[in-house]
C-alpha cells in the first residue's frame, strides 16, 4: 500500500444541485494529479471533535486544479459539508482505495441508480467509449450526465419504471466492462438481470459505514463470496461483481 | 510526580521519547502503517486482538456514528495466531517504535495457549490482554468483571511468558480496582484502562438496531472526564504502570491523562479520523509544555 497524504484543500465551489444534493470543488493539484476513476477521499465535516470519523466520498470528476464530490445531505457530518463556502480549508485525506479496473480501449456500459452515478464522470472521461443507464425514484434525483438514458420511478424524467428495464442483451453483447453503482438492491437487481455469461464484465462500486477509509479499522468490512469479507476502503470500494456475496451483503443491509 | 507531567516516559525500563501509542483495532499488526508514516510520533503500537482461531468478525454494518460518538462491533475479526506469527509479524519488524500484541480468547486458558504460540516471535516487547470480551465457556460474562478470573488469565499468562503483560480492563461491569489489584496479582506488569462503553444504538421508528450484536462498544472524545476517573483511581491502587486508552482528541487530553496518573496514552477513534494523529498530538503537547 502506497502512503496516504492529508491535506488541507480550499473549498473552491459550493452549490445545491438537486434538492438536498450538494456538489464541492476543491482545490487540491495533489489529490487531482494522483487520482483514478472511482476512488474515494475522506472529508472532515469540521475541525471541532464531532462528528468524530470523516465522511467518505466518491470524486465525481477531476477539475483543472482540483477534485468535485457530489453527495446527498443524510445526516449532521453532511450537514457540515453543504455549509461549506469557497475559501473554506477543509481537511482531506486521499485519494484513497481501488477504483475502477479499467482496460485501454474498452468500451463501457454504466448503470448508476440514483446518486450512485455520482463518480461516474470521472469513469466517463477516462475511457474512449461509455454508454450510461441511469434509473432513479424521480426527476429531482437524476444527476445530468451526457447522453445517457433515463428512467425513472414516478416517470418524471424518461421513462417509467426500474433501470433494470434498460439492459438488453445487445447492449451486454457491445459492452467490455459493466459499471455498477447505486442503492445495493438495485444493483442486486441489476447483478440478477445479467446473464452468467456477462458477469465477469461486471465492476460494483460498493459503500460502507466506514470508520477510518486507510485499512486498519476492519469496520467497513464488504461480505465476499467463499465466505470472510474485503476492506471496502482499501480493497475496494470498486469490486468485481463476482467477489460480492450478494446474499450476506444483503442481509447486512448497509 | 511533577506537574506539568513530561512527554517523555520511561515504561518497562525503556525510554521513550513519546508517550502515545496507537490502541489496539486501529493500527493492525503495525505492518500496515509502515509505509503510511502513521507512525512519526508515536511511542508503541499495540496490535489488533490475536485470538487463536481465525475469526470473520461480525456482519456488517461494524460501525455506527452517533452524534457525539462512535459505536463499534468488529468482533475481534483477525486471522487466528498461527496465520499473525507466520504472515503478519515478520513485517512488523520493520517498526520504528514497540509492538504490543494484543491478546483476546473465549475461556481463561485461550490467552495462554496464544500467547505461548507467540512466544517463537521476537518482533514484540510484551503483551496487552484484553479481558474484556465474553468469557464463552463460563457463562458469558466479561472476564475483566470477575478479580477471580482476571486472576487466573493473568497466572496463565505469567506461566507460559517471561515477557512484560499489560491486563486491559473493561469499564463495563465489576470493580476496575479490584480487578486490576488481581491482575496484578496475577502477574501484569500494566494495567490498560480500559476498553470501550457499552453502547447501544435503537431506531425508536421500528426498534430496531443499525448494529446487529445491538450492543457495541462506545468511544468518543466525551469520554476523557470517564477514564481520567478510572485511570486516577486504578494508578492509585496498583504499584505497577497504567495505560490510559479512550477520551483522546488533543494533545492536552494527553498531558491530562499523564497528569491523571497514566504512564502512556493510547489513541484510537482519534488515529482514525487523523492517521497521523500521533505527531499531531506530540506536537500540540510541546506546544503547550515547552518540553
Amino acid at each position: 500500500m502506497s502512503a496516504i497524504r492529508d491535506f488541507d484543500c480550499a473549498v473552491k465551489h459550493s452549490e445545491q444541485m438537486l434538492p438536498g444534493v450538494v456538489r464541492i470543488v476543491f482545490d487540491c493539484a495533489e489529490i487531482a494529479s494522483a487520482a483514478f476513476p472511482g476512488q474515494f477521499v475522506q472529508i472532515e465535516p469540521s475541525p471541532d471533535a464531532f462528528p468524530v470519523t470523516r465522511r467518505p466520498i466518491t470524486i465525481n470528476r477531476l477539475t483543472k486544479n482540483g477534485f468535485e464530490l457530489l453527495f446527498d445531505v443524510v445526516g449532521r457530518g453532511t450537514e457540515l459539508m453543504a455549509e461549506m463556502k469557497p475559501g473554506d480549508m477543509v481537511r482531506v485525506l486521499g485519494p484513497l482505495g481501488i477504483g475502477w479496473a479499467i482496460d485501454p480501449g474498452s468500451s463501457w456500459l454504466l448503470i448508476g441508480g440514483g446518486l450512485g452515478a455520482a463518480g461516474f464522470q470521472f469513469l466517463m472521461d477516462s475511457v474512449v467509449s461509455a454508454t450510461v443507464l441511469i434509473g432513479a425514484s424521480s426527476s429531482d434525483r437524476v444527476i445530468p450526465l451526457e447522453a445517457c438514458h433515463v428512467v425513472t420511478e414516478d416517470g418524471s424524467l424518461g421513462g417509467k419504471g426500474l433501470v433494470t428495464a434498460l439492459i438488453s442483451e445487445k447492449l451486454l453483447d457491445e459492452t467490455d466492462s459493466i459499471a455498477v453503482c447505486g442503492p445495493v438492491a438495485m444493483m442486486e437487481a441489476v447483478w440478477n438481470t445479467i446473464p452468467e455469461k456477462h458477469r465477469d464484465k461486471v465492476q460494483v462500486s460498493t459503500e460502507s459505514r466506514m470508520g477510518c477509509g486507510w485499512g486498519v479499522c476492519d469496520g467497513c468490512s464488504i461480505p465476499v463470496s467463499g465466505g470472510g469479507y474485503k476492506k471496502c476502503c482499501q480493497e475496494g470500494p470498486v469490486f468485481p461483481g463476482v467477489e460480492i456475496d450478494w446474499k450476506r451483503w444483503k442481509e447486512a443491509g448497509l | 510526580m511533577s506537574f506539568p507531567p513530561a512527554i517523555r516516559r520511561k515504561f518497562w525500563g525503556r525510554d521513550f521519547s513519546s508517550p502515545v501509542m496507537l490502541a489496539s483495532g486501529t493500527a493492525g499488526f503495525g505492518e500496515e502503517l509502515l509505509d503510511l508514516q502513521c507512525l512519526s510520533g508515536a511511542g508503541a503500537v499495540v496490535s489488533k486482538a490475536v485470538t487463536f482461531n481465525p475469526r470473520e468478525g461480525n456482519l456488517p454494518p461494524r460501525l455506527l456514528e452517533t452524534p457525539f460518538g462512535l459505536l463499534n462491533s468488529i468482533g475481534l475479526a483477525n486471522p487466528g495466531v498461527y496465520h499473525v506469527v507466520k504472515h503478519l509479524l515478520p513485517a512488523a519488524a520493520g517498526l520504528p517504535c514497540p509492538l504490543l500484541i494484543n491478546v483476546a480468547g473465549e475461556s481463561v486458558d485461550e490467552f495462554a495457549d496464544v500467547v505461548s504460540v507467540l512466544e517463537e516471535c521476537s518482533v514484540h516487547i510484551g503483551y496487552e490482554i484484553n479481558v474484556s470480551c465474553p468469557n464463552a465457556a463460563e457463562g458469558g460474562a466479561a472476564f475483566g468483571v470477575d478479580p477471580d478470573v482476571v486472576l487466573r488469565v493473568a497466572q496463565g499468562v505469567s506461566k507460559v511468558t517471561g515477557r512484560p503483560f499489560s491486563v486491559k480492563l473493561t469499564p463495563n461491569g465489576g470493580d476496575m480496582v479490584q480487578s486490576a489489584k488481581a491482575a496484578v496479582e496475577g502477574g501484569a506488569s500494566a494495567i490498560t484502562v480500559c476498553n470501550t462503553f457499552l453502547g447501544m444504538h435503537i431506531d425508536w421508528e421500528t426498534g430496531k438496531c443499525v448494529i446487529k450484536r445491538k450492543v457495541a462498544g462506545y468511544t468518543s472524545p466525551a469520554l476523557l472526564p470517564l477514564v481520567v476517573a478510572r485511570v486516577w483511581q486504578v494508578s492509585n491502587a496498583v504499584s505497577v504502570p497504567v495505560i490510559s486508552s479512550g477520551g483522546v482528541s488533543r494533545g492536552e487530553d494527553v498531558l491530562q491523562l499523564l497528569a491523571a496518573g497514566a504512564e502512556m496514552v493510547q489513541i484510537g477513534t482519534r488515529l482514525m479520523r487523523r492517521p497521523f494523529a500521533a505527531g499531531e498530538l506530540m506536537d500540540e503537547m510541546k506546544k503547550l509544555t515547552g518540553e
